[in-house]
């Protein structure tokens, strides 16, 4: 029983890493808080599904499809949201309101395209297979998430840790000013950042929208809730925190769920992050130190 | 006059509440605190104020001062946690606080009733005792505004760090800006359970945390005036055209982005600064009224 929740616990925990490090890549280089993150994450759902049932696309198709749209949204989300505050050095309180606002009119197109209706992948749009691991069941759904999450995991960091692109960004991170001077292209770092940003979310939107069976315009807002606890509790900007995080907080869902009680779980969830806050803002691998607290007497 | 006025007193009830509201967000974010708590403040006032009267019987103006005194002490609480936190982190502790508030009340069924929320309040508010409570705050708020704590939460707002240097003690008055709008809050939310019969949950959720916002955004952060005229104007819009009212969701997202973007310090805070330039004040004062809409850049 323990087993078979911590199972499902890795597979809520993995979905969770793969929408909070889109989340945590945008904070991290450019200490942009995104709040339409959720929004682009809940259109990869929509495209993902109308790939199926309107195109009639095969899945893998429509969720590699839905994941480039979603990276597509998130850099003209950049354009459009972002970029002229950025020609004024506009303060961070500009690019989240910013930000709310495009999250809402992304919310309320999608609202009317789908007639606030919630939608459900047809049914064999995903084969069901279950297999019997140790005692374990295990559906062909929960390894395909799992499996997906761990290699875009490990493409993330090898992008970023091992290339040349990669090096750009980590640069832009530490400095813009000083990055640019060196030769480097900022509009081009924010378009990656975006990009992968968004088509992780799109991923996860795909994955999510079918492991639950439920496709509708507010999916997003809990998950954007649930990704502050993810990156706060493995440290903002940090992808190793975003990945610990999210299954940590997978872990931590499951069994208030199992256990305690499923109306109290966002309480226990958001109490935590609250306590991280209070305890060690910069989480478990932040180096934000300096940004986080403020000494006041 | 008097036919019109009555058949407008639904909206202007609604548009009055909203203006408590959106006063509650304007103190903290005039002080330069990144705080979102209102609607969780709101809430605590509106549970108090309904507990009161239905299982005790206590008196409206008894309940709505207890619920004000709830208000003030659990934002107190609140800002002693919140004043070790900078800007965004502020904003997401708030944001959990929110969530917290909102998922106690839906657990704790035996005190507040749950989902179904409280209901058969008896209504004892309206129209008159809202505009003079409302009259009230907004006096209390000019007073102040122009005295000393006025000057210390826009030094705040400003510069901490030359704020600290002028001798002002930033975390006691951060502390004063949160129990002002706990105050304010816990109020208004009082005033909602005496005029709407009920009290539900969900009303105080992530949706009245982004509409109060824009009400502060629009309206400008400087002038008490501005959240005033932020929620009459997204209050009345809806009732100027039907398109406007059909796609309220995207008129609010896309004003919130075309507000931050291209008049970044809302409609009041703007004309007065237009307003002293025509007057041809001179060059310096000029560039510290406009210092002190922009915010903490």
């Amino acid at each position: 029983m323990l087993a078979q929740q911590l199972l499902n616990a890795l597979v809520v925990g993995s979905v969770y890493a793969l929408f909070a490090l889109g989340f945590t890549l945008i904070f991290g280089v450019h200490h942009i808080l995104n709040l339409a993150h959720g929004a682009v994450f809940m259109w990869g759902a929509f495209v993902g599904l109308y790939a199926v049932t309107e195109l009639h696309l095969p899945f893998l198709v429509a969720f590699l499809g839905a994941s480039f749209i979603a990276g597509l949204l998130s850099v003209a989300l950049d354009w459009l949201a972002f970029r002229p505050l950025r020609r004024r050095a506009a303060p961070e309180f500009s690019a989240i309101v910013s930000s709310i606002g495009a999250g809402y009119v992304l919310m309320s197109i999608a609202q009317r395209v789908s007639d606030t209706k919630v939608m459900r992948y047809p049914f064999g749009s995903f084969p069901i297979e279950i297999y019997s691991v140790l005692g374990l069941r295990v559906t062909l759904l929960q390894l395909v998430i799992v499996g997906s999450v761990v290699v875009t995991v490990a493409g993330l960091v090898a992008y970023i840790f091992h290339t040349s692109f990669g090096r750009q960004i980590r640069a832009v991170a530490i400095n813009e000013r000083t990055a640019s001077l060196l030769g480097v292209n900022p509009a081009g770092v924010y378009f990656q950042t975006f990009f992968i940003s968004g088509a992780l979310a799109g991923a996860a939107g795909v994955l999510i929208g079918i492991a639950f069976n439920s496709v509708h315009f507010l999916m997003g807002e809990p998950y954007m809730l649930r990704a502050f606890v993810v990156i706060v509790l493995g440290g903002l900007g940090s992808i190793l925190g975003a990945v610990v995080g999210g299954l940590l907080l997978g872990v931590i869902q499951t069994m208030t769920i199992a256990y305690v009680s499923t109306n109290l779980s966002d309480a226990v969830i958001f109490s935590l992050l609250f306590l991280i806050l209070l305890i060690r803002p910069t989480g478990m691998f932040g180096t934000l130190r300096r940004e986080t607290r403020v000494a006041r007497e | 006059m008097i036919e019109w006025l009555a058949s407008y007193q639904s909206l202007v009830d609604l548009i009055l509440l909203d203006c408590g509201l959106a006063l509650s967000q304007f103190v903290v974010l005039r002080a330069g605190v990144f705080s979102v708590a209102t609607p969780g403040l709101a809430s605590i006032g509106a549970y108090t104020a309904a507990i009161l009267t239905l299982r005790m019987g206590v008196p409206a103006a008894a309940g709505t001062l207890a619920a004000m005194l709830a208000g003030t002490a659990a934002a107190l609480l609140l800002s002693i946690p919140l004043s070790r936190l900078r800007g965004v982190f502020q904003a997401i502790a708030t944001v959990a606080m929110v969530q917290i508030v909102l998922s106690i009340a839906l657990y704790a069924t035996a005190i507040t009733g749950g989902a179904n929320g409280l209901n058969g309040i008896p209504k004892q508010v309206g129209t008159l005792q809202l505009l003079l409570v409302i009259g009230l705050i907004v006096y209390v708020l000019v007073c102040l505004g122009r005295s000393r704590v006025g000057y210390a939460f826009d030094a705040m707002r400003q510069d901490e760090t030359v704020a600290t240097s002028l001798g002002i003690s930033v975390a006691r008055y951060q502390a004063l800006a949160f129990a002002l709008s706990g105050a304010i809050a816990g109020l208004t939310g009082a005033l909602m359970a005496y005029h709407n019969y009920s009290v539900v949950p969900e009303e105080f959720g992530f949706g009245m945390l982004i509409t109060v916002l824009a009400y502060v955004v629009l309206g400008g952060r400087h002038s008490v005036l501005g959240p005033l005229v932020g929620a009459f104007t997204l209050g009345i819009l809806p009732e100027l055209a039907r398109p406007l009212a059909d796609n309220r969701l995207i008129v609010h997202g896309a004003l919130l982005m075309l507000v931050i973007i291209y008049l970044p310090h809302g409609i009041v805070d703007s004309l007065w600064i237009a307003y002293r330039r025509r007057l041809g004040r001179s060059a310096q004062s000029i560039i510290a009224t406009k210092d002190i809409a922009d915010g903490a850049a």
